[in-house]
């Protein structure tokens, strides 16, 4: 295993299931910081990942772990944590019982393991609950527990698929507070995520996937300057769009207005950031009362729609 | 410890022994929180307790007298046992002839083809005729199961019109008299006279030697009447006719199809009422008995029964309930999901994500089940040695020849554990859906092949299954323990005391020509490890090939 070879290597990689795609052609290199994979279900972020942790073999092209083949060898798995998208977990385990349980399959002393167990579950904020069945935790301690599973060898490359999946908006703050700890820390984090705002607090770095082709790599907010300058909508609803509507229609940024709702304006601007500069200032002096304000292009699935070559 | 001895000690194996020791430990406590591992050990258990009951049962009946011979019986209710009336010659099946009853002598007869039909004189006469009778003794009367007229009934009955058997018949033993005083009678009578035979019919007749009185014997003088002599490792002919029932003379008298002829000198040795007896002159152990009928055939039951049903009983237990029923009921169900099961939950990725080879993973799996299994059959098949070796026949106090035969079978109970665990793990990677189906065939197959080992244990058929091998294992242990199995396997066979040994045990087969127990046990042990090394082998391969979703 070479120590200077990139944690996550792609080169040309396809899977295929027959005569589904799951990945198409996939070159990338990851190593340090945190990186969000993107891309709607079903767009190869699983398929990608269990490619990484060896339980796929590549149809073509080669996978790389720390330099090493995982299809081939297990010894990458010493430097890799991995946190599943799936639920099941040993249910009738306490917290702590998992997690050293884990930390014994790298190798560890039972001492060892039970010491690291407890630091990392500290870190992900079980201490409390570590002696409780895992079963009878909520879905965001399961994800934690999880986590700290990941963790308990100290690996260089963390795997999170989905980790935010179906956890309530407290559990989603720890956990992205995790996850950016670690990257902090100068480890290499690959998180996916299907939802854009997901991603966007936790890092810049992003892969997009699509229809298992990689779509786009690089700085999130230079993908984002891309598509602002591309036409946008701002909806707002408010008792009088009429009214607004002419306060607007004057302003640089925007371009025209719509009615698509009773209720409801929809502003149209080719630049996103400089129409959401004017914004505040335009309502306030208008006077007129607003009750929201949306971005109905500002998710995954519209810049995809860009990327892809759609509008 | 200096740098050098940690550097030892923080070894590549060592970290392997942990991760080994980490997933088989782990497997057992899954398979302890599993409930079917509890259904199944429980069921286990109580086949167990089950056993045991029954066998406290039997052994607190003692082990009876049984009259092996069956020669205390009186069939034909004249008060006289089988026995007694075998040494007077008389039969047990006629209520007539018994010991003192006085013998009939058979002096002539006219039969169907015969001219002269007519005859006199004062004799016993059996048959169909008319009879001009100057003397009847009607004391003589008797009944259908005799063929004895029966004078009560018929001594006035008078005759149907027409000509007696030619135009009607008479039944058995009755008679009816004509106009003319003249009986015609179908049976015995014994009468002074003048006698005509119809044509087509048949008389014959005789007379009866002297009645005296014999006094009946009690029947339990003839249980456990005649015991095994037999001067121990002495080949050639040995035993004695102690009852007498093999030296009584001639014919056992009556003429119906179940009172043979009886044989003296059955085994054709040229000696009369002995047994034969063939000693190995190298181990001194008994491999073969051949006696006479009726000799020896009526030990001290207490002597021989005991101690042969005390082994067939240990021996059942390890074949049918250990190496049988364990064997393939634990496997079937705490192996075939070993790995399948993690897989449907969705848990194997946690494993799999670890630097463990997926191939030692396989095996690791193997051991945490085993560790489960044989601790349990350890516990108990020593649970089983102790209680059956403290109540067992003998004088001391605990049996413990016995231990090392219940080792023995826990040991191939573990081996044929570890050959059908590889097997059904394997089956459950191969099929993960249907492999159930697949390995509830191949049970009924080692029920079939394990069944006809315990009859026919050389059929070659049968080294095609793992079952084979394990009974074949059981009686090596066996012969290895206690090397006179055989001669109480024989003598239960050879003079008939049912203990169930001679069906449950046989020698050992796999003993390359030598008949060394030993050889048998290595045979075995080889044959099962080689099954679940290729096995596991075979599972481990194709997991590593095997793209997990």
């Amino acid at each position: 295993m070479s120590t200077d070879a990139p944690a996550v290597m792609l080169e040309s990689v396809s899977k295929w299931y027959g005569e589904v795609i799951g990945v198409n052609d996939i070159s990338l290199a990851i190593d340090g910081g945190v990186t969000g994979v993107l891309g709607p279900n079903g767009a190869g972020k699983s398929t990608m990942f269990k490619l990484l942790l060896g339980r796929l073999r590549p149809s073509q092209g080669e996978v790389r772990l720390f330099g090493t083949d995982p299809w081939k060898s297990t010894a990458p798995f010493r430097r890799v944590g991995y946190v599943s998208e799936t639920e099941p977990l040993y249910e009738w385990m306490t917290g702590l019982d998992f997690v050293s349980t884990m930390a014994r399959l790298h190798g560890m002393t039972r001492e060892e393991a039970t010491n690291r167990a407890e630091h990392v579950l500290d870190f992900v904020g079980l201490s409390d609950v570590r002696h409780k069945e895992v079963g009878k935790y909520s879905k965001g301690m399961r994800q934690r527990v999880k986590i700290a599973h990941a963790l308990v060898h100290d690996p260089d490359l963390i795997i999170l698929d989905e980790p935010l999946h179906g956890c309530d908006p407290l559990a989603r703050t720890s956990i992205m507070s995790v996850i950016r700890e670690l990257g902090n820390r100068g480890k290499t984090v690959i998180v996916s995520s299907h939802i854009l705002e997901e991603i966007e607090r936790i890092t810049e770095q992003i892969v997009i996937l699509h229809n298992g082709r990689l779509l786009a790599l690089g700085n999130l907010h230079a993908i984002r300057g891309l598509l602002d300058k591309h036409p946008h909508r701002i909806l707002i609803e408010t008792e009088s769009p009429r009214e607004l509507a002419e306060a607007f229609i004057s302003r640089d940024p925007v371009y025209g207005v719509r009615f698509p709702n009773p209720g409801f304006l929809e502003i149209q601007t080719s630049n996103l950031s400089a129409a959401h500069s004017i914004l505040p200032q335009v309502i306030v002096d208008s006077g007129i009362k607003v009750s929201s304000v949306e971005n109905p292009d500002d998710n995954l699935d519209s810049l995809l729609g860009y990327l892809v070559g759609g509008d | 410890m200096d740098s050098q001895g940690r550097g030892l000690s923080e070894s590549v194996w060592t970290s392997l022994d942990r991760k080994a020791g980490a997933v088989v430990e782990l497997t057992v406590r899954q398979l302890r929180h599993k409930v079917s591992t509890w259904a199944v050990l429980g069921l286990g258990t109580l086949l167990m307790v089950l056993l045991l009951v029954f066998y406290i049962d039997s052994v607190r009946d003692g082990f009876e007298s049984i009259d092996n011979d069956g020669d205390s019986f009186d069939m034909d209710n004249d008060g006289y046992p089988m026995g007694q009336e075998w040494k007077y010659g008389t039969s047990d099946w006629d209520g007539e002839s018994f010991p003192g009853s006085g013998n009939f002598i058979f002096q002539g007869q006219i039969d169907w083809n015969d001219p002269d039909r007519t005859v006199s004189g004062n004799k016993t006469w059996e048959g169909q005729a008319i009879l001009d009778a100057s003397w009847i003794d009607y004391d003589y009367t008797g009944g259908t199961w005799s063929n004895i007229i029966d004078w009560e009934t018929y001594e006035s009955n008078d005759c149907a019109e027409g000509a007696p058997f030619e135009d009607w018949w008479l039944p058995y033993a009755s008679s009816c008299l004509q106009e003319d005083g003249t009986y015609a009678f179908n049976g015995r009578v014994r009468a002074s006279g003048q006698l005509y035979v119809p044509e087509g019919s048949y008389l014959s007749w005789g007379i009866f030697t002297e009645v005296f009185y014999v006094e009946p014997d009690p029947p339990e003088m003839y249980i456990d009447e005649d015991g095994i002599d037999w001067a121990e490792g002495d080949s050639g002919s040995q035993g004695f006719d102690d009852d007498g029932d093999c030296f009584r003379i001639g014919w056992i008298t009556g003429d119906d199809w179940w009172e043979y002829q009886h044989e003296p000198d059955a085994n054709r040795n040229g000696i009369p009422c002995d047994v034969v007896w063939v000693v190995d002159p190298v181990t001194g152990e008994v491999i073969y008995i051949d006696p006479d009928d009726y000799v020896d055939e009526d030990p001290v039951d207490e002597e021989y029964a005991g101690e042969s049903s005390h082994r067939a009983f240990v021996i059942a237990s390890g074949k049918i309930a250990f190496v049988l029923l364990l064997g393939l009921f634990l496997p079937l169900f705490l192996a075939l999901g070993l790995v399948r099961d993690e897989t449907e939950r969705g848990t194997l990725h946690y494993l799999l994500s670890k630097p463990i080879h997926r191939g030692e993973f396989i095996f690791y799996r193997v051991l945490g089940y085993m560790a489960v299994v044989s601790s349990f059959v350890i516990v108990l098949a020593l649970l089983m040695a102790l209680i059956t070796s403290l109540i067992g026949p003998g004088d001391e106090l605990i049996r413990f020849g016995d231990f090392p035969v219940w080792m023995g079978i826990a040991a191939a109970t573990i081996l044929v554990l570890a050959a059908y665990g590889s097997l059904f793990n394997t089956i459950g990677l191969i099929m993960p859906k249907y492999g159930v189906y697949l390995c509830i065939i191949i049970g009924v197959w080692e029920f079939a092949m394990g069944f006809t080992t315990l009859f026919a244990p050389e059929s070659s058929v049968t080294f095609l299954s793992i079952s084979h091998w394990g009974l074949q294992m059981v009686d090596a242990t066996v012969l290895a323990a206690w090397p006179d199995t055989l001669q109480y396997s024989q003598m239960s066979e050879a003079f008939g005391i049912d203990t169930g040994l001679q069906w449950i045990w046989k020698p050992p087969v796999h003993t390359l020509g030598t008949g060394n127990p030993y050889i048998s046990i290595v045979t075995s042990i080889t044959f099962l490890s080689l099954v679940s090394g290729v096995l596991i082998s075979m599972g481990s391969s194709i997991f590593r090939r095997k793209e997990i979703m």
